[in-house]
């Protein structure tokens, strides 16, 4: 993508030219490849080209956005007009001459998926394959799909922003069934990152087919979870959901100010247990939820949100920030240009602390041992979230008992993050696509192993008071 | 921009002179408008158009696929020859075919109105939902994302049979979410509605929707860990059929990942539900002549009265189950292929008013919002939701319920679907009435 400095400044001029506070232009040309493997063959390959811009006008608290897909001069001028349209006339800005911005961020590939063929590909998804159908003959069906993509982006903005990269993202990931009668089970597991095919070794991959297929095994014999109020330790492999949407969401900007947070005003108070501290830092090496700019052009950083169970700060977008009279954070993201960025996660985590995972389990005498967290949700408001176990297992009497199938478990974010009462020296991560607003953006979520006092469990009610 | 079914016509022309088995081109084109407005301003206001190409070949019984936003006449060549590329890596299947030409009926998506309402008065609609949420009850104090938006579109597809099927639709919507407050907590609701014809779209009914729901949920309390009877909404009810609809269609039946993958003919749920497919259904937004291959849509009775009759076919899946296509092979978007999946997928109505089966109800819980339900597993049918709502007693609303968890597996759920009501909603594509499931593990 070439595009003179001359040219972008007349698209940014033409947005502002009935005024407005800030204006951003972001080109995008995204090469995607997609490969599916199901019924021991190689059922799916689709690959793509998606190009596009997007321009933004801000005035006066308003947002108008347009995109299009012809990125001629003239394409993008029209686009400009129809934003300037729509903004109410505003203060008159010159366009500064725009600068590269710079970012330390390690998220280039080292070895370039572009150089391996197709073929090579394909091969290392059959072994994937069949590493998880050698562990078990129940095992019936195995899944293993692998993406690709590489997103060349240019964001340019009215403050004389330039910024200018090629996000290299790529994640392979198995779904296992396994059968046993009439009972099915599944076990999913993925691997993912922001850098190249040296992420994908034969052995990483392979050991990760046969831990998915064990689990998927496993299940068909775990019980249905338990039903009620329990003590509940989340392992550091179990992935961070957890935090995800317990605080994660509410501390995103565009939510505090809508009034639609449970954390909103409480800066500076206790929203956690002491010894909880929670950050948000797209800055760690080749992290799937890692890039040098966001998708406004500002740099990465490392934001501490919640430090030693007191509130820090929010998440930031541009918009937000101007709001709020804040920097943005580097947390303006955006699915592709078919949208404009609102404030996300990028990686989140918990950070450890300094007990031993053994003896948090061994001082618990009965509850939850969650080894695999699933997806979850939040309403933000109320602060009401789930999140699915995928994999489980009972604690008797300080020790790690029999398997138990999927269930949520329900809480309310500040009273769940101030009941975390162990945390461990360990630490997990786990990728995910987090959806937003319509929008999914690549995250990362960590935690060590933690222990929460009570948690609601959905499981199948034991005792059973049957109605009528 | 050229009309797209002149550009389908020459990619396939294009495709011939390349000596391909066979082609296909799909094209979408997309223009979209979104308002949103905060305390009657308007907060974003986003416009845009999108046109896609997609490109399948099969040449040797192997099938490529590629897609590009490049509609250049150098983009065609690319994504042609990567379609090629590809596929000459995959295996190759006899049953991979494109479908031949056949006659369809025309069904007027398009609102003929729609070109001569302004957007000033597209943003009121906005404004009135909004308006309509924040005056149903003193303590509704906040909205968040009261919207309007609009999709014109138009499909093309031919294919190197002769194959050539074009259509154009538009579908408008609205949607809001309210936040009431009392005694310090929050509580919200939600509010939403769709149409293919604007004039037909009512903010009022929108915003009052969500405000009923936020506020009927204020003072809302935990119930303990029992097993009762449980009541869903259409907008609840729909989350759950989205649950069951991937295990209908053909691909998951012959790869194994249906629970339903042995039981055609058998009954899989009460005598009470019967569960349809239909493109052809104006209420659904998937409503559509012709599939993603170009195959004329049409309703398909998936299970009739709790027996399983069959599955959602597209032409690759049909051929493998020795059955004729259902008209269900539909794209995610032009950026992929059309794989079997549902159209307008619903239950079909009861007699009963929801009011007549909450009447019914000793001691139950009347789901209205439930969370996490993507967490649900389609293949194990296991799942385990967060649910609020209403607590029923002796046939009567007692009081709000929320943070509590409902879970049992799918399989059951169908067999214990009691009553079915005659309030048949829409949300999206997927459509139900309110319906009533005996005996459901509640946790708190």
């Amino acid at each position: 993508m070439e595009w003179q400095q001359q040219t972008i400044q007349r698209i940014l001029a033409k947005a502002l030219e009935r005024g407005g506070d800030f204006a951003d232009l972001f080109i995008e040309e995204r090469h995607s490849l997609n490969l599916v493997r199901e019924a021991e063959k190689l059922d799916k390959v689709t690959a793509g080209t998606d190009a596009g811009a997007g321009v933004r006008v801000v005035s006066q608290g308003s947002t108008a956005y347009a995109y299009t897909n012809d990125l001629t001069e003239s394409g993008l001028l029209e686009i400009a007009g129809v934003v300037a349209n729509a903004v109410e006339q505003g203060n008159y800005m010159e366009i500064p001459v725009l600068e590269a911005r710079t970012s330390q961020v390690q998220v280039d590939p080292e070895i370039d998926p572009r150089t391996i063929s197709l073929v090579e590909k394909a091969a290392l998804l059959e072994k994937a394959d069949r590493a998880a159908r050698e562990v078990d003959p129940r095992v019936t069906q195995v899944t293993v799909f692998y993406r690709e993509s590489i997103q060349d982006v240019l964001i340019a903005n009215s403050r004389g922003y330039l910024a200018k990269d090629t996000r290299c993202r790529l994640a392979l990931g198995l779904l296992v069934i396994a059968r046993a009668g009439e009972v099915m089970q599944t076990a999913y597991e993925s691997l993912g990152g922001s850098a190249g095919f040296e992420l994908l070794a034969e052995e990483a991959v392979i050991a990760m087919a046969r831990k998915a297929a064990e689990a998927a095994v496993r299940m068909l014999s775990a019980k249905p979870a338990p039903s009620g109020k329990m003590p509940v330790v989340l392992a550091a492999e179990a992935g961070g959901t957890m935090v995800h949407e317990a605080c994660g969401h509410g501390l995103e900007a565009d939510l505090v100010q809508k009034g639609v947070s449970v954390y909103a005003g409480k800066i500076g108070q206790q929203v956690a247990a002491k010894g909880v501290t929670v950050i948000d830092d797209a800055t760690l090496p080749h992290q799937y939820g890692s890039y040098r700019f966001d998708d406004e052009g500002n740099p990465a950083q490392r934001n501490v949100l919640i430090e030693d169970g007191i509130l820090k700060g929010y998440l930031y977008d541009l918009v937000t920030a101007l709001k709020d009279g804040q920097e943005p954070t580097g947390n303006g993201r955006r699915q592709s240009y078919h949208h404009r960025p609102i404030p996300r996660m990028s990686n989140t985590f918990i950070a450890p602390g300094s007990e031993s995972p053994e003896e948090i389990i061994k001082d618990t005498p009965s509850g939850l041992y969650v080894t695999k967290m699933g997806g979850g949700q939040v309403n933000t408001a109320t602060g009401d979230f789930v999140f699915e176990v995928a994999q489980g297992f009972l604690i008797k009497d300080g020790r790690i008992a029999e398997p138990v199938r999927g269930a949520t478990l329900t809480g309310n974010g500040p009273e769940v993050l101030k009941l975390i009462d162990r945390i461990g020296n360990d630490q997990g991560f786990t990728i995910g696509t987090c959806g937003k607003d319509g929008q999914g953006a690549p995250v990362c979520d960590a935690q060590p192993t933690i222990r929460i006092k009570e948690l609601i469990v959905g499981g199948i009610a034991e005792n059973e008071e049957v109605a009528q | 921009m050229k009309p797209v079914l002149e550009i389908v016509q020459e990619v396939v022309e294009y495709g011939s002179t390349m000596q391909v088995g066979q082609i296909e081109a799909y094209v979408s084109n997309v223009r979209e408008l979104e308002v949103e407005v905060t305390e009657a301003k308007v907060e974003n206001l986003q416009q845009a158009a999108e046109t896609g190409l997609s490109v399948r070949v099969i040449s040797h019984n192997r099938l490529g696929f590629a897609y590009t936003t490049d509609l250049s006449p150098e983009g065609v060549k690319k994504v042609v020859q990567e379609a090629i590329d590809i596929s000459k890596v995959v295996p190759p299947d006899p049953l991979y075919a494109l479908p031949e030409p056949a006659p369809f009926a025309a069904l007027g998506l398009q609102d003929p109105d729609y070109g001569r309402v302004s957007v000033e008065d597209k943003i009121n609609l906005a404004k009135e939902i909004e308006r309509a949420a924040l005056g149903y009850d003193p303590r509704v104090k906040k909205v968040r994302m009261a919207k309007f938006s609009e999709r014109v579109y138009e499909v093309a597809i031919a294919n190197s049979l002769g194959l050539v099927a074009n259509y154009a639709g538009t579908g408008f919507s609205g949607f809001v979410m309210a936040i009431a407050e009392a005694d310090g907590v929050a509580e919200t609701g939600y509010g939403f509605d769709f149409n293919h014809r604007l004039a037909k779209l009512d903010p009022l009914a929108i915003g009052a929707e969500a405000a009923r729901r936020s506020v009927e949920m204020l003072g809302a309390k935990k119930v303990s860990s029992q097993r009762a009877d449980v009541i869903f909404d259409p907008t609840v009810a729909t989350e759950f059929l989205g649950v069951i609809a991937p295990a209908l269609t053909g691909d998951a039946v012959q790869k194994g990942k249906s629970l339903f993958h042995d039981k055609q003919g058998r009954q899989i749920a009460s005598e009470v539900v019967t569960m349809v497919d239909d493109g052809r259904h104006l209420a659904g937004a998937a409503a559509a002549p012709v599939d993603d291959e170009g195959v004329p849509t049409r309703r398909t009775e998936l299970i009739t009265n709790g027996v399983l009759h069959g599955f959602l076919h597209n032409l690759y899946t049909a051929a493998k189950a020795g059955v004729a296509p259902t008209g269900n092979g539909w794209r995610s978007s032009f950026r992929g292929r059309p794989e079997s999946s549902t159209s307008n997928f619903y239950l079909l109505p009861g007699e009963k008013t929801p009011e007549a089966i909450i009447s019914g109800v000793s001691r139950g819980l009347y789901v209205t919002s439930v969370m996490g339900m993507h967490t649900a597993n389609p293949i194990s049918g296991d799942f385990s939701v967060g649910a609020s709502g209403l607590w029923v007693e002796n046939g009567e609303v007692a009081y709000p319920v929320r943070g509590v968890a409902i879970a049992g597996n799918i399989v059951d759920f169908l067999k214990s679907i009691v009553e079915v009501g005659n309030d048949l909603r829409f949300i999206g594509s997927t459509g139900s009435p309110t319906f009533r499931v005996a005996g459901i593990s509640i946790s708190g």
